[in-house]
């Protein structure tokens, strides 16, 4: 039980690692440099895009 | 022991939670402006008759992330009249989130891809290539 509970514990603490390091690196697939000092995140944007037609075509309370 | 357990169980939950918020609101509209909010209810308000002109292909979606007036032109006001709250929203994304004019046109090609897929079987959208296809 308790060497159950390392694993798991240990499991935890490499996801938290790993997943700061996806969230500062981005899309690894579509990052768009835009110039020097600004990445854009193709994906980022068009979950706005998304969310914003969405918007209009339902009408919703702005 | 107990305790580094519970503060790495816990920051993996919260974390979790957080990245998901913070990826959805990334480039959102930080600032609802008169200006901005005037232009989505301009929007609104345009939306069916819009979309019965794109049926009838009197517009179509280009590539730039605008509408286009087809064949002969009859929609070209209300065309401009979208096209002018278009500009607003993408020029309100981009200002709020310091992407500058170049980021603009990647707005700009961003929405034409959302339009692109939002486009209905027999309505006419642009291709990235300029040539203008009906969606089948």
């Amino acid at each position: 039980m308790k060497m159950g509970w390392k694993l798991v514990t240990a499991g935890l603490l490499l996801l938290n690692l790993t997943a700061c390091t996806a969230k500062v690196v981005g899309d690894p697939n579509r990052p768009i440099t835009i110039n020097a000092n600004v990445v854009v995140d193709i994906r980022g944007l068009k979950q706005t895009a998304t969310g914003i037609e969405a918007l209009v075509a339902q009408g919703g309370q702005l | 022991m107990k305790t580094l357990r519970f503060a790495i169980i816990f920051s993996t939950l919260i974390g979790m939670s957080f990245s998901s918020a913070l990826q959805a609101g990334q480039y959102d509209l930080k600032e609802m402006t008169p200006e901005v909010t005037q232009a989505l209810k301009n929007r609104q308000a345009r939306y069916g008759e819009l979309q019965d002109l794109k049926t009838q292909n009197s517009v179509g979606e280009n590539s730039d992330g605008y509408v286009t007036a087809l064949g002969d032109g009859s929609a070209s006001g209300i065309a401009a009249a979208e096209n002018r709250d278009r500009e607003v929203i993408y020029r309100a994304i981009a200002d709020q989130n310091q992407l500058g004019p170049t980021g603009l046109k990647v707005i700009e090609t961003v929405f034409a891809e959302v339009q692109r897929e939002k486009t209905r079987a027999g309505e006419s959208f642009q291709l990235s290539s300029g040539e203008w296809t009906k969606k089948s």
